[in-house]
């Protein structure tokens, strides 16, 4: 079981990831949502926001920029929902160290 | 009981039977955990006939409008919304797919209210005027679904049904019978919902069977389909719906027009987005995969309660329980580990928590 404390410091670095990657999804793709309306486990393919293939693209292009990180082209697992970014992202941040 | 068109058909297949609002459903032919394999790694045939299904002309449009939370204005000819209809008090009734199909909006719903009580909310709306069309013993509905659902439909409908994308509708001939395709499933694999009529939906179901047999194809229950819903992660009206009621804690403001016309509840739904989420749910498993999860258990941090299970089913995928438990928004992030109320932990995950098979085809290369 982790401490209070360690989750607190975790749920940090990933509230302002996931902050992030919201702010960027609602200007990119131009949605009607307030950051609070994306739930996290949304999907964001098919299902739920719907992205298309350009889409897809723009998004990775965001994570990219923002984070600094690189999204391989055939990665399309990442895009699944705005939980399944932020792992990759902070695995990034860690050297490839699963997350979820 | 409402009962479905195919009831005689799949009760001699050995359906067992259950209800669901007032309408009858099939919760499974033999063992669910291989019907949610038949699903993942082939393909599943499904009585969908519990489903309310309605038909109103384009000019009885301002009815949907009053009656679902989605933007049904805006839905594009051959396409289909995925929205939800609330109650007065903005808490969930029906979880609805209405599809633009040429001159008429078609409307299927799971609903948790029986088909009375949901009759009596359109009339209330309109539904008379709207021109508003039960086709619910005119038709039957059956699904199919899974990894090879796809080359089943092509093998019904030609090479052509592979380019109608997800939540799409399109008009087919089957047995000389004119149906609607609806691209539209909830397994994370592919999917679609055949509406047929009612007098010819057991030759439909016994065609689709005589199409699916090189692709391993097999009858699929609604216990299968809750598993296959909770782990690919798409909206459940009848698990984590039912449970928890209201759309905001469980992160369906995507089906949702906030800035289009009044619906039904949507002046309490707004009113709690404005007042901010208290809980949202999340994915949660057993830290130990062989440890249990049911709903209702406690999720503890440090002694103190943070979350509450709202439904857990088996994941053959996972080879464990998953969750999804109703947290207070402050604890609601994936990756951490909590204690648990009657003993061991229990991680919080990112959902869905695997890739379908289904997002690695290509249909353009099949």
């Amino acid at each position: 079981m982790e401490t209070k404390t360690a989750i607190l410091e975790r749920i940090e670095e990933r509230a302002e990831v996931l902050r992030r990657i919201k702010e960027d999804l609602i200007s990119r793709l131009n949605l009607p949502y307030r950051p609070e309306d994306l739930h996290e486990d949304v999907s964001l393919l098919g299902s739920g926001l719907g992205l298309d293939s350009l889409d897809a693209l723009e998004v990775i292009l965001g994570v990219e920029h923002a984070f600094g990180v690189k999204v391989a082209e055939d990665n399309i697992g990442i895009l699944r929902s705005i939980n399944t970014i932020a792992d990759h992202v902070i695995a990034e941040r860690r050297g490839g160290e699963a997350v979820s | 009981m409402r009962a479905s068109p195919l009831h005689d058909l799949l009760a001699a297949r050995g359906a067992v039977f259950g209800e669901r609002a007032g309408a009858e459903i099939i919760m499974r032919f033999g063992d669910p955990a291989a019907e949610y394999r038949v699903v993942r790694e082939a393909v599943g045939i499904s009585d969908m006939s519990f489903l309310t299904r309605f038909a109103v002309p384009e000019e009885g449009l301002d009815l949907l409008e009053a009656y679902a939370a989605g933007a049904v204005a805006s839905i594009r000819f051959g396409r289909v919304l995925h929205t939800f209809a609330a109650d007065e008090e903005g808490m969930l009734e029906a979880d609805l797919f209405i599809a633009n199909d040429d001159t008429r909006l078609l409307m299927l719903g799971e609903s948790l209210v029986d088909d009375s009580t949901g009759a009596a909310a359109l009339r209330g709306l309109g539904a008379e005027a709207a021109g508003l069309e039960d086709l619910s013993a005119k038709t039957a509905v059956i699904g199919i679904d899974g990894y090879r659902a796809f080359a089943v439909a092509r093998e019904l409908f030609g090479a052509d049904v592979l380019g109608l994308p997800y939540l799409s509708v399109e008009t087919y001939e089957l047995l000389g019978e004119e149906i609607r395709l609806i691209r539209a499933g909830k397994t994370s694999e592919f999917g679609y919902l055949l509406l047929v009529p009612a007098e010819r939906a057991a030759d439909c179901w016994l065609e689709i069977e005589r199409a699916g047999a090189a692709f391993g194809i097999r009858p699929v229950g609604a216990e299968a389909h809750g598993a296959l819903r909770l782990d690919g992660r798409f909206f459940n009206i009848h698990a984590e719906g039912a449970a928890v009621r209201d759309p905001l804690p469980l992160g369906l403001q995507w089906m949702i027009d906030f800035e289009g016309e009044d619906f039904r509840g949507k002046r309490a739904i707004a009113a709690r987005r404005e007042a901010g989420l208290g809980r949202k749910i999340i994915g949660v498993i057993p830290a130990d995969p062989a440890g249990g999860l049911e709903a209702r258990d406690a999720i503890l941090l440090e002694g103190e309660p943070v979350a509450e299970v709202v439904c857990a089913v088996d994941s053959p995928t996972l080879g464990s329980r998953i969750g999804l438990a109703l947290f207070d928004v402050a604890w609601a992030y994936s990756g951490l580990t909590y204690g648990r109320d009657r003993g061991g932990a229990v991680r919080t995950i990112s959902m869905p928590p695997f890739m379908p098979r289904s997002l690695t085809v290509k249909l353009d290369e099949q």
